[in-house]
Order: C-alpha cells, then structure tokens, then sequence
C-alpha cells in the first residue's frame, strides 16, 4: 500500500500532517478485510518539489495534499502545471486523494484576492477561491457526512481561511454544515467529491479528530479492517467536542 | 481634528480616574476611549525623540522588560507598554498615561512591545527608530495563520526611516523589509544543535528565491540555524551581534559586537532566554551602549516571574512554566527543555484557552504541530492534563508514544493538584499559557498545600 504525500516540505500547516502520521499509524493495525491477512507493506512516499510524483509511475493507493501558505500555493500550481494531464487522467480512473485546509484552491480555476486574480489554478475542479488579504475566517465545524449504507456521521473541526470556494462543484459533497461555514457564504455544503477525489477546507487534522469517519474511509477506499489508533481516546476526544460544538447558545466563530 | 485629539486626550484621562475609584489598573480601557473618540489617536499625540519598538512572535514581552529594566537601572524613565497589551489600543494608553492632558510627552525615550500584526494600523502614525524582530515563528492561526503572512505584514508597512535589528538566525525574520537599514544577531554553532530537523514542522524547508531544498549548517531548532542554498547561492546573513561559547555551567556567553567583545551572564538556560540576551545587548548596543557597560546593568536584572520561576516545598520543586497554547513551537521548546531536565517530574497541563472558551472555543489543531514526542521520556511520572481541551491533550501524548496510564484527567485547571502522585522528590512543572496566568497563580499554592497535606515537604 502506498500513499503519496505532495510537497510535505510546504504543505504542512495548521497541523495537516497528523493526517498522514494518524494513517500511518492506524494501518500499522490494520487487516485486509477479505482474507484478514496484515497489512505489511505500507509505505508513506513524500513527493517534494524537486520530485517527479510517484502518481506518473504508478498509481497510488492515496494521494494526500494539505494546507500550505498562498505564496506555496503558487508554487504547487507551478509545480503541477505540468502534470495537469496526468492528474486528470488519476481523478477520472478514480485514484483516491484526499486534499485538505486550503489545498483544494490549487485544483481550482483561479484564485482571487483582493478581487483581482493572483493565480490560475489547475482548472481540474470547477471552482474559484475568493479571499481577501487580510480577513480570517475561523470556525467550529460540525457537519452530516452521508456514509452511504453506513449510518450518517457527525464530521468535527475547525476552519481557519482567508476565503471561500465558489463554483459548480461546490454541491458535490456529502457533508451538509450544521455548525460553522459552509465551503462559502452562500451554502451549508462542504467539500467536494469527484470519483475518489476528496476536498474538504476543514482542518482539526480531519482524521485524529473524526476515529468513525477515519475507520469508515480505510474501509470503503482501502477495504482494511482496523481500529484507528488510540481509537478509545480519539473516541473520547469526539465525543467531547461533538457535544462540546453542539451545546446551544456556544459560539462557533472567531 | 486637534479638537477631537484633546476631547480624546482628556476622556482618557478621565478614565484612568474611573478606572483607580473602581479599583481597576493597568487595562486597554483608557487607549480604548481615546480611539473611539480619535481613531488617529497616535498621529497627533507628540512622539519621544526616540521610539524603539520590540516585534516578533515569541519572546517579545521579556525583551521588552529587559531593556526597561536595563534603562530603568541607568537611571532611565521610558515611556513603556508593560501594564497594558501589546496592541493599539494598549500602546494608546501607554501615551495616555506617558503625556500631559495637551499630549505633551513626559519621556525622551518609548520601549514599546508591538503586537506583528498591529504594525498595520499602528506604523504610518508611529515610527520606530529602531525595531526589534526576535523571531517569526507559528502562532495562533486563527489571527496569525503563519509566519510568512506575519512577515508581508511587517514588510509592507515597515517606516523607511526604521532601522531593524534581526534575528539572522531565523531566515523569515532575516528577509523582512529588506530595503530597510538592518543589522543581524545570532549564536554560533552549539553543542546541542543538529544538521537535520527534529521537530514536526520546519517553516523554512525551501530557499525563498529559488525553491531549492535548503541545506543547513546547523539546525537548532525547527527553522533556527544556518542554511544555504546549494542552487543559487542564497544563504543565512552574517551576523553583526555574534553570540559563541554559551557556558550553562557558569550561566554565561560571549558576544561579539561592532562596539567589542564581552562575556554577558545568561539570564535562563532556556535557548529562547538565551536568544533574548543577545537580542537584548544588540539592542542595548544599538542605543549607544558600551559592551561592559551593558555587561555591567545586567547583573541585576531578571527575567519576569510571571514567565518562569522555581518554589521549593521540601524535597520538592514546583517550576511554573509559560508553555503558550495555540502556540505550538513556544511549546515544543519548553518541551524539549523540560525532557532534558534528569530529575523525575510530573507535568499539569494548565495552558487552555480560556479566553477562547468566552466565545467559542480553542482550536486545537495547534497541537499536531507541536513536539509532544519530547515528552515520551521516562523521566516524567505523570501528565495531568485539565479543562476543557484535556481529552485532546490526552489523545495527542498518547499517538506521541506517551504511556496511557501515565496520564490523568482533571476536570478543571484547579482540580489538578490531587490527580498528582507525588511518588518521590520530583519537579511538578505548572504549564500554563498567557491567558492562564491568573490560574496558574491560584494552582501553585493549591500544588504546594497538596504537597505538605500528603506530608511530602
């Protein structure tokens, strides 16, 4: 199993790589759900910006991008610019990634600042990022994430962005805000899916903070049975601040 | 306008009365008045001949006492932001008390803490003569989001007439304002420093000219070090304020300055603290200081209890600690410090955000940024983590490696103390943040009186 982290180097803010640390260490437990054989072989390759990506070799398992500043932003844009066709091609033949924080504006058309446009995005999701250079958006997330045949799942976290998304594909999702900003001013949806394509702006990291979410996503993309790590205390930790975020009258943006 | 500015002027003073008949001081309240009523407050009120502004993320409240404290043992009054907060509003009572009810200034000489992100609103009515940048490093995301974005702020607004004072090694704080008169301050190579990053995060990993992986020479913690760029030359600035041979045996260093050498006693054997010296005899220097002069103002100085300080109880120690919340690299240093200390310890985790918790809550995602693996050691007994962010606290030491059953939950911050073990003569470290303070105050005594009921002292 092999799962691609891009640009670690940069991509590495608000704590996003307790993404990949709580995958890690959470496959180290985990079994193949058709047979129960372990999961040995589990390899977490970091792509830098020096690197050509491993997902032109081969494909692989996941594809995992978090937040980064927008100056590195820029960069990525540049750096996969040049892969445009190739990333394409993985979306389309449903390579899963997992795109987090401010990351998925780099998938976009174009980012705006300031109303004027400070970069061409990758145009692979039909959407823009509107922000400005100075506001912060920062809240408590609490959203209905429709598991499919599962139960449906309360999704924790926060938001902390200089903007929104706005766009098509916006509706794409499946989490539906309760608490805190949708993907923008306008709308209670949250992230975006396209095939195994996964964005979502929130941060928390996503996984550690959401065991169920984490466990039901190795299950269906992966077909791994395991507990996530510390699954009691992450447990515990959920419960806390989904009753915590969910108390009436307790304020959710800051 | 000058109407509005004496109306804004003496409304504040007014205050001050207010705020001494209801037994309040030292609050924002008095510059909050003025900039209700006069929002341009600081470009009309009169400006000592010399302003010298202390910036940065961490470090920047015990710099600014110590030159205070260092000016004030010369026989030097400074108009100061001490007692009030490092934002416009506090640095607008500052001048409030510090001037007469026409706005005529009391002092020659301002020492102000400045908030980075307040250099906004604040530099185009107030300009520093000299400016101090001790670090830039992750903060609190919700306001700073990271360090490169503090670093634009700073630049784009910085007076041209500033001249810096930097931290050279630190390559984010180095390249601000660059057109800007500067000079730089490091320490050279330490026992203790590494050639690859330890720590979770490293904001400084690619050369921001080119994008090349950085090399370093030395790292001494997360971005602090020395780097080149092996593709287009780009690299650490030489230090004018050069600090080597940091002895902790005999708590001292030498600095070399463009004014001549010196040994300077060490204030603390923390890194930041030694860091805040060299800082401190730059910016001492930069104000006309002789190098034995300085050495000689600071054998009576100290660094704020309120930050860090040692009770003894017995065979006991209790260490009262600042460990910023929401601040990750604050805390992986004190972390990292505390891990390298032989004795046996146990920790409370005291630093919640309650002054979050009035509005929202904490955002916690600080800590995965943060080095919880320093504290995987088996020198610590027991981590008590409390308030309302303990089960993240607790889930976080425990994917750190940290022993479940060496942790214990308590409720409250003030609850702590009888979740302790007290199993033998240790250090019991007090964390707690910079809203916690008070807290923290009412724990220690609560810690001490645990420690003397189970008969330990």
């Amino acid at each position: 199993m092999k799962i691609e982290v891009l640009f670690p180097e940069i991509c590495n803010l608000y704590g996003d790589l307790g993404n990949v640390r709580y995958l890690k260490q959470s496959l180290d437990n985990a079994v193949r759900l058709s047979d129960g054989a372990p999961i040995y072989d589990v390899e977490i390759i970091e792509t830098h910006l020096t690197d050509k990506p491993l997902f032109l070799r081969e494909k692989p398992d996941l594809i995992y991008m978090g937040t980064m500043t927008e100056n590195g932003q820029k960069l990525v844009i540049k750096k996969l610019s040049q892969y445009k066709e190739q990333l394409k091609k993985c979306i389309d033949e449903g390579v899963n990634f997992l795109v987090t924080g401010n990351a998925v504006e780099v998938f976009g058309n174009a980012i705006i600042e300031d109303g004027e446009e400070v970069a061409q995005g990758l145009g692979l999701v039909d959407i823009e990022t509107r922000r400005s250079s100075l506001d912060r958006y920062n809240c408590l997330y609490v959203g209905d994430f429709d598991a499919g045949d599962e139960e449906p799942l309360k999704v924790v976290g926060y938001k902390s962005l200089f903007g929104f998304i706005y766009g098509n594909d916006v509706e794409n999702n499946e989490i539906e805000t309760v608490v805190g900003y949708g993907s923008n001013l306008e709308t209670k949806k949250e992230g975006i899916r396209i095939n195994n394509f996964v964005a979502t702006q929130l941060i928390g990291p996503l996984l550690p903070l959401n065991p169920l979410l984490t466990k039901w996503y190795m299950n269906v993309v992966f077909e791994v049975g395991f507990e996530p790590a510390c699954s009691e205390a992450a447990l515990e930790a959920y419960q806390a601040r989904l009753d915590e975020y969910m108390t009436p009258g307790k304020g959710w943006k800051y | 306008m000058k109407l509005r500015f004496y109306l804004a002027m003496w409304m504040a003073k007014l205050s001050i009365v207010a705020l001494k008949l209801t037994g309040h001081n030292g609050t924002d309240f008095p510059g909050t008045v003025a900039l209700k009523i006069c929002p341009r407050f600081m470009k009309y009120v009169q400006k000592p001949g010399k302003i010298i502004g202390i910036t940065g993320t961490n470090g920047k409240t015990t710099i600014t006492n110590l030159v205070i404290d260092m000016l004030a043992a010369d026989g030097i009054s400074v108009l100061e932001n001490n007692k009030g907060s490092n934002t416009l509003s506090g640095i607008v009572s500052s001048f409030v008390y510090g001037c007469n009810a026409f706005g005529t200034c009391k002092y020659d000489t301002a020492v102000l803490e400045i908030d980075e992100r307040t250099s906004r609103v604040l530099f185009g009515d107030l300009e520093p003569d000299i400016l101090l940048i001790n670090n830039l490093t992750r903060d609190s995301f919700m306001r700073n989001a990271h360090p490169e974005f503090i670093a634009k702020i700073l630049t784009d607004n910085m007076p041209a007439k500033t001249k810096l004072i930097l931290n050279g090694d630190d390559l984010i704080t180095a390249n601000v304002a660059p057109t800007n008169e500067r000079v730089y301050f490091g320490i050279d190579v330490m026992d203790t420093d590494v050639q690859k990053c330890v720590n979770l995060i490293n904001d400084m990993q690619i050369c921001p000219h080119c994008a090349s992986v950085l090399q370093y020479e030395y790292l001494r913690y997360h971005h602090i070090g020395k780097a080149y760029c092996p593709n287009c030359g780009f690299k650490s600035p030489e230090c004018e304020y050069r600090g080597h041979d940091v002895n902790l045996k005999k708590m001292n260093i030498k600095i070399d300055t463009p004014e001549g050498k010196n040994t300077f006693r060490l204030l603390n054997e923390n890194v930041f603290n030694i860091y805040n010296v060299v800082a401190l005899v730059a910016v001492m220097t930069e104000l006309g200081y002789k190098p034995k002069k300085i050495a000689e103002l600071m054998k009576g100085i100290e660094i704020v209890a309120s930050r860090y300080d040692v009770i003894e109880v017995g065979k006991y120690r209790i260490v009262k600690q600042m460990s910023k919340e929401k601040n990750a690299l604050a805390s992986s240093r004190v972390f990292d410090s505390i891990s390298t200390k032989p004795n046996k310890k146990e920790l409370i985790f005291a630093m919640n955000c309650r002054g979050d918790e009035k509005t929202w809550t904490e955002n916690a995602a600080w800590m995965y940024d943060c080095d919880f693996e320093f504290l995987n050691d088996d020198s610590i007994n027991n981590i008590v983590c409390t308030g309302p962010r303990r089960y993240d606290y607790k889930l976080r030491l425990m994917l750190a490696g940290f022993d479940e059953k060496k942790i214990s939950l308590a409720p409250t911050e003030l609850e702590a103390a009888k979740y302790l073990k007290l199993e033998e003569p240790e250090d019991v470290y007090v964390l707690y943040g910079t809203i916690t303070i008070d807290i923290a105050e009412q724990l220690i005594p609560i810690v001490e009186q645990e420690i003397r009921e189970r008969g330990k002292n």
